[in-house]
């Protein structure tokens, strides 16, 4: 019975097991770090688009710093979102992003996301473990009384789920030069205890003019599968220098209420 | 037609006034630009109708406080971040409570 099935089984048993070799060999080879070096520091302005006038709302910064607990050493991958002065009386922003991974493989271990945002206050903690492939969640709000509380979750997650600060990272890491035009790879992120699928699309090389001076840039695409948060397709860009250090140096963006901007002021402690 | 003009003028000068004095000033150049423009036409129509043009003062008034209050702004106000003592306080706070947690976590190399 099975040698008469077996020559009609033979194509759909070998490409499961092509599929199934390749997701057994992308999640073992976890890529090594060579573009994110500790004590590296990107500022950046962010911008709001009204009617074809930009207005500077936020200084953005991405830190990278070592940290050192009793068994190990991590990288400490840090973002802050801060508004300018004008804008603090009518909706001040103070956020903080921080990821710790490990600086040989950037894979992460902890996640903080503490924000304020004109009197929101809101802060959540995934604690991974990878091998139950457990993440443990933490969410503290507060109330207008001033008081906290916390709700704590356990949920599964897949081999490759990042959270939001480490695949910016990990982005930048990935070998951008072996990928040609209308390439894409999907990311796992968990934002707000869910997990999401961004979509980045490599379109082509420019070369673009930033505080950096004119630099040759691969441009992607990045959009949410299953989601609106980012409208339009290919509305929202990121521009990465190409080179080692794949610096973000300018990215746009289109969300419901309008689009904005984000370009960069200074790079310092880069790698390469 | 005179009418349309005061009306959208008015409208115009009002919205420039208040974006000017919000951290939204460069915006109001657009509503300055529309509300002189409506001064101008309402101008032109007295003119032709031989009539007095009453309302386009309080236009140009409001248009010209819009607009020194945006070069003022533009001029003066540098892209400065407010205090962040609150927040550099909380990052603190949070890296030595990572490490603590780290601690516990068991990390593969």
């Amino acid at each position: 019975m099975l040698t008469v099935i077996y020559p009609f089984l033979k194509p759909i048993l070998m490409k499961h097991f092509i599929l199934l070799f390749t997701v057994v060999l992308s999640t073992v080879n976890h890529a090594q770090n060579k573009t994110i070096n500790a004590g590296e520091k990107l500022v950046f302005t962010a911008s709001y688009n009204m009617s074809g006038i930009l207005t500077d709302i936020a200084q953005l910064k991405m830190e990278t710093s070592q940290v050192k607990t009793s068994r190990s050493t991590l990288m400490r991958l840090k973002c802050t979102a801060t508004t300018y002065k004008k804008w603090d009386n009518f909706f001040k922003i103070r956020d903080l992003y921080e990821s710790y991974v490990s600086p040989k493989t950037l894979k992460p271990y902890l996640y903080k996301r503490d924000i304020s945002e004109g009197g929101y206050y809101k802060f959540m903690q995934y604690k991974y473990n990878h091998k139950a492939k457990l993440v443990n969640s933490l969410k503290r709000k507060k109330n207008k009384k001033g008081e906290t509380w916390d709700e704590k979750n356990t949920f599964n997650i897949g081999t490759n789920t990042r959270d939001i600060v480490t695949t910016l990272y990990h982005i930048r890491n990935l070998d951008i030069h072996k990928a040609s035009p209308g390439d894409q790879q999907e990311f796992n992120v968990l934002f707000d205890n869910k997990e999401n699928t961004i979509v980045v699309k490599y379109l082509k090389k420019e070369t673009i003019s930033t505080a950096l001076g004119k630099k040759e840039c691969y441009k992607l695409a990045l959009s949410v599968k299953g989601s609106d948060v980012l409208k339009g397709s290919n509305s929202n860009l990121l521009w990465l220098t190409a080179d080692n250090n794949k610096v973000p140096v300018y990215a746009k963006f289109k969300i419901a209420v309008g689009s904005g901007e984000l370009r960069i002021v200074s790079a310092e402690g880069l790698k390469h | 037609m005179k009418k349309v003009f005061v009306i959208f003028g008015f409208l115009a000068a009002i919205l420039a006034t208040v974006l000017a004095v919000t951290p939204l000033s460069n915006i109001a150049i657009i509503p300055i630009i529309v509300a002189f423009v409506s001064g101008l036409m309402i101008l032109y129509i007295s003119k032709k109708e031989e009539s007095k043009p009453k309302t386009i003062q309080y236009i140009f008034l409001l248009v010209i406080i819009s607009l020194s209050l945006t070069i003022y702004k533009g001029l003066s106000s540098s892209t400065e971040i407010g205090d962040t003592e609150q927040l550099e306080q909380r990052d603190e706070e949070n890296l030595e409570d990572s490490i603590d947690i780290l601690d516990d976590i068991d990390i593969e190399e």
